[in-house]
């Protein structure tokens, strides 16, 4: 097993996989890329403190465990998601990464981002910050937690979250 | 204004006899009807402002737009809580722009002037020009909204002074209420967080939505695979399919006057107050039973499981839902125009709910409700599609006919969980306030 620590490089490429299997509709594989224990949440827009409340005690806008994770892939591939059939074109820009922490086994790592999800002739922005905590287990990167912290103040704008930042 | 209470064309039509009811397509898609809402139903009823929880200590406050007018809920110096029109008594500008927050007074930006949180004008910013007593009636204090009431904690505006009381209006939707608030041995809170998004459709599609037991089985078939997937192994295994069998047998509509509608159901999505389900662990278990155990005793049986057990989805003319279902949302609806309505959605627990029973509710009502649930979404694209398909058609009439009765009183009938007699109450009484029948005044 490797004993490198987690590289910005390597951080970054596996962000880059992630948004391509996103913007590809591979759902299935993109919950792949959760650990067993994972968290993926998106904190509600005009929270008190999106960066450490916890969606224990305060309402998420997403607050996904693994189970709800798969669920999520599972449910968005249907025809029967109705708010995602036909399924949204998006494109995800991740920027700025920044490595925060770094071991062999778990790296902290923020990043910028912005999602232009266009729906018939419509097209939202959904812009913020990620952070994220990675893992190596078995050799491969891993997101233990992905939270994303949008720039908005509502859905004022975009109406509804139905694809996956 | 024309004579509203002869429309150029009805705006339902109800025929007892053939047991048809329908609603005119120009309700949702006109936006002259429109405006006469705004005249007749928004500056009428009681209208949802906040809730008591959100303002616990002096000087706190939020800012809201309700019925299309900009609102300050405070909680004044002297411990009550108030409203007041958003609108400084000089220019008109907003006093306040923060969406919330703790202040002993609000002054406006443009010229200075400084109002105390009881909106009382504590200074002009100058020491002459103005007369000495201009303000010796109060004119100039921030201007009160008419009427401001409050049933269990939940506060209502109305912006017409000589309104029947709340109390009044709200009539069968009280005892609901109670039973929502009974949850609570201390009281109920709204918890931190709100979800606050638009949808591109008339409001009263949400309205008929929020509480369609019709829809449940085409629109949310996702989440009832969803749910299925997690009561595997467990002993709620083939609970679903027992719901999709046996859903419409189970529960019923009733129609509580004045427009307000509850839908009681039977789903087995776990309710933190206090259904418990295996996938919550048997560590809660205990406290759920324990809870039930509390309001039996103070309530029997009978009302214990009511609060425990049955979905409520609760209408409050004419724009504000509470929903009791897998977790408690309340949910305010205002309309922007005739198809674009602006949706914000708390969470409400009790406030003496244990840490593992508030995780859960809250998890409960983010894996369905809100904007980025497994249900809400595909509820919003329903109204947007009917939206749309209704300003792109001739067909004027929608039919609401599921459940219509030969005879009753539309407004206080009964009718089966997936019937429509929830809506036909609350256009019968839409279709009165709007041909001006029920002015709703003492």
């Amino acid at each position: 097993m490797s004993k490198k620590t987690i590289s910005a490089q390597e951080a970054e490429q596996f962000l880059y996989l992630e948004a391509e299997l996103l913007d590809d509709w591979r759902l299935p594989e993109w919950a792949e890329l959760y650990s067993d224990d994972a968290s993926y949440e998106v904190a509600c827009p005009n929270a008190d403190d999106p960066k450490t409340d916890s969606p224990a005690t305060s309402l998420f806008l997403v607050s996904d465990r693994k189970d709800r994770i798969i669920g999520r892939a599972v449910r968005l591939m249907k025809k029967t998601a109705h708010a995602e059939y036909p399924h949204s074109k998006t494109r995800h820009l991740v920027t700025n990464v920044r490595l925060l922490e770094s071991s062999a086994d778990v790296a902290k790592v923020k990043a910028n981002f912005c999602v232009y999800r266009t729906k018939e002739d419509n097209t939202v922005m959904y812009m913020g910050e990620f952070n994220y905590t990675l893992v190596r287990q078995d050799g491969e990167l891993k997101v233990r937690l992905k939270r994303a912290i949008l720039d908005l103040n509502s859905l004022y704008e975009q109406g509804r979250l139905t694809i996956i930042l | 204004m024309n004579d509203v209470s002869s429309p150029k064309r009805p705006h339902i039509d109800v025929d007892h006899e053939a047991r048809r009811f329908r609603i005119n397509r120009e309700n949702y898609k006109s936006q002259e009807i429109f405006e006469r809402e705004k005249e007749l139903i928004f500056s009428r009823c009681w209208l949802y402002l906040g809730h008591a929880s959100e303002l616990p200590k002096k000087g706190d406050y939020v800012t809201r737009i309700v019925g299309g007018r900009q609102l300050i809920f405070a909680h004044g110096r002297s411990g009550e809580l108030k409203a007041f029109f958003n609108s400084c008594t000089h220019r008109g500008a907003t006093v306040c722009r923060e969406r919330k927050g703790n202040k002993k007074s609000f002054t406006c930006c443009y010229h200075g002037w400084v109002f105390s949180n009881e909106g009382k004008l504590l200074s002009m910013n100058t020491d002459h020009g103005f007369p000495d007593d201009i303000n010796a009636d109060g004119n100039l204090n921030l201007r009160v909204v008419p009427r401001l009431e409050e049933y269990r904690g939940f506060y209502f505006v109305n912006y017409n002074p000589t309104a029947i009381s709340l109390y009044d209006f709200l009539a069968g939707a009280r005892d609901c209420i109670d039973a929502i608030c009974d949850q609570s041995d201390s009281e109920m809170v709204i918890l931190p967080g709100e979800h606050t998004y638009t949808i591109k459709a008339n409001y009263k599609y949400l309205i008929e939505n929020s509480s369609d037991g019709y829809h449940l089985l085409p629109v949310h078939a996702t989440y009832f695979d969803y749910l299925n997937d997690r009561f595997k192994g467990t002993k709620d295994e083939g609970a679903v399919d027992k719901l999709v069998k046996g859903y419409y047998k189970m529960g019923q509509v009733r129609c509580l006057g004045n427009g307000h509608t509850i839908l009681e159901s039977m789903v087995p999505t776990g309710r933190p107050v206090a259904s418990w389900i295996e996938p919550w662990g048997l560590e809660v278990k205990e406290e759920i039973d324990a809870i039930r155990d509390r309001l039996e005793n103070k309530f029997g049986k009978e009302r214990m499981e009511y609060i425990s057990e049955t979905q409520k989805n609760l209408i409050i003319f004419p724009n504000l839902v509470i929903n009791d279902i897998q977790s408690i949302t309340v949910r305010y609806i205002e309309p922007e125009s005739h198809n674009f309505m602006r949706v914000t959605g708390w969470a409400l627990g009790p406030a003496e709910e244990s840490a593992k029973l508030k995780a859960i509710r809250l998890d409960n009502f983010v894996s369905f409700l809100g904007p980025a649930g497994f249900g809400s979404p595909d509820d919003i694209e329903m109204l947007e599609i009917c939206q749309k398909g209704v300003e792109g058609s001739p067909i004027e009439w929608t039919e609401l006919s599921k459940g219509m009765s030969e005879s009753e009183d539309l407004l206080t009938r009964t009718g089966g969980p997936d019937d429509e007699v929830q809506f036909q109450a609350f256009w019968a009484q839409w279709d009165r306030v709007m041909r001006n029948l029920d002015k709703l005044e003492a």
